[in-house]
């Protein structure tokens, strides 16, 4: 009798767990690379878009006081209408890159393009 | 025949053996490596803080609890606070243990900093109304404002505070710091493991983890950096004209007043980083050096054994000598400088 190290089964299992690990090496390795913004309003996840598949316009609104509106397009993101008085979050354009923010602080709103090299910043 | 059979028997036990270490692994970093994070609202701005640790949710829990308490007491536009008390005159004078703390604190900076920072000119600040409809005040307005203003003015007989009517206390430039002080406090205490805090961008780093820290771009609204550096158990503030201006006629006025004169400092800088351990030194000296320029604020860091990175509105970059080899530049606007005393 001939022992094998491996049988043909010991192979097909083998197989399949290399398919899965690289599969979710695959999926981890892409969800990095997705630029995806998030808005929170008072700290709290209202809204995470994936800014690469946005292509016409969209708005989102949320019920804060004063009222804001953020528009996304073409894989950008920005307040478009802030009823504050300074307008700071409107003066931060169009963010586009990882790591951008923008605050609009009397409406309790921030939207940020996650997944920046930067841990955190100072300002 | 045998040796296949010993080689079997030799991968089943490492397989068994790798599952296991894997597990107690996955089991351990779960428990004690719990990361929680949360961002709220307080002191007028944003903070963000994370931490990793056994106790991670109640730690972030209690920390937002601390500076929402510490707002109650140092914010002078809050008509409960402490310090609304004492600006508007505590009838005998007494204020509690923690805030005569805090103020010796406080005075012990202005003093060594030749006035440079001073926390007694909120009378100034309130003509130059930074926060809402900002004007550039009356002349003769600003030399009433400087009257009573002045660290130097107040005095003490144990917790009984004396100071002139119409002073005004601010906590503006250094409550972010105060928190963080506070904050470390709470870290140890829940024995946490690390954490990263923003208070508004004054930064706290717990643990010995080196977190990337970025120096906002100043002239940028999106909040990216034009520097970096590796840091760990430390703190971090910025004090920058980019933040709470308005423009005259192409002039830009700016928050950061020079204590002698009332008007905001205008020498070149349009930030200045401090580095340091304790977080209400790094919020002050980043004020004070600001205000003192590039070579005395290099001189008030030493003295303080605090690095700084002061970055001109020209786009040069100049600090002290430790930060100098372990910056990097991720600008190509802005150029290095070496700085030669």
């Amino acid at each position: 009798m001939k022992a094998e190290l491996f049988r043909k089964g010991d192979i097909a299992v083998i197989l399949v767990i290399l398919v899965a690990v690289a599969l979710f090496l695959g999926i981890q390795s892409k969800q990095t690379d997705k630029l995806e913004a998030v808005i929170t309003v008072n700290g709290e996840t209202v809204e995470t878009i994936d800014l690469s598949l946005v292509k016409e316009k969209q708005i989102f609104e949320f019920d804060t006081t004063p009222k804001v509106i953020i528009a996304a397009e073409n894989g950008e993101i920005y307040f478009e209408y802030a009823d504050c008085d300074d307008k700071l979050c409107i003066n931060c354009g169009k963010l586009s890159r990882k790591g951008d923010t923008a605050v609009c602080l009397p409406a309790r709103t921030v939207v940020t393009v996650s997944g920046s090299d930067v841990g955190v910043m100072t300002y | 025949m045998a040796v296949t059979v010993f080689l079997k028997k030799i991968g089943a036990i490492i397989a068994a053996v790798s599952a296991v270490i894997l597990i107690a692994f996955t089991v351990y970093d779960g428990v004690f490596n719990k990361s929680a994070s949360k961002d709220f609202f307080a002191m007028d701005t944003v903070i963000s803080a994370k931490v990793t640790g056994k106790d991670s949710d109640l730690c972030v829990e209690k920390i937002e609890k601390l500076v929402t308490d510490l707002d109650g007491i140092l914010s002078r536009h809050s008509k409960s606070s402490e310090v609304t008390a004492l600006n508007n005159g505590v009838p005998d004078g007494m204020i509690s243990d923690r805030l005569l703390g805090y103020l010796h604190t406080l005075i012990d900076i202005s003093r060594k900093s030749g006035g440079a920072f001073d926390f007694t000119i909120g009378a100034l600040s309130d003509l130059w109304s930074f926060g809402k409809n900002p004007k550039i005040p009356d002349g003769q307005d600003i030399s009433a404002a400087l009257t009573v203003s002045g660290y130097e003015k107040l005095s003490f007989e144990g917790n009984r505070v004396t100071k002139p009517d119409g002073m005004l206390i601010d906590f503006g430039a250094t409550g972010k710091g105060i928190a963080l002080d506070e904050i470390r406090t709470v870290l140890e205490n829940s024995n946490a493991k690390s954490a990263v805090v923003s208070v508004g961008g004054s930064v706290l780093l717990y643990g010995s983890e080196k977190v990337t820290v970025g120096i906002r771009e100043p002239y940028g609204n999106a909040g990216r950096s034009i520097a970096s550096v590796d840091l760990n158990n430390t703190c971090v503030s910025t004090s920058g004209s980019y933040e709470r201006c308005f423009d005259v006629n192409g002039k830009n006025y700016h928050h950061i007043l020079d204590p002698e004169t009332g008007y905001p400092v205008d020498n070149g800088l349009i930030s200045v980083t401090v580095i340091s351990e304790s977080g209400v030194i790094t919020d002050a000296l980043s004020t004070a050096c600001f205000v003192l320029g590039i070579e005395g604020g290099m001189n008030l860091a030493e003295e303080y054994g605090c690095e700084a990175v002061f970055i001109t509105a020209d786009k040069k970059i100049y600090a002290t000598e430790k930060v100098s080899s372990e910056i990097r530049i991720t600008d190509s606007d802005y150029t290095f400088m070496n700085y030669e005393s």
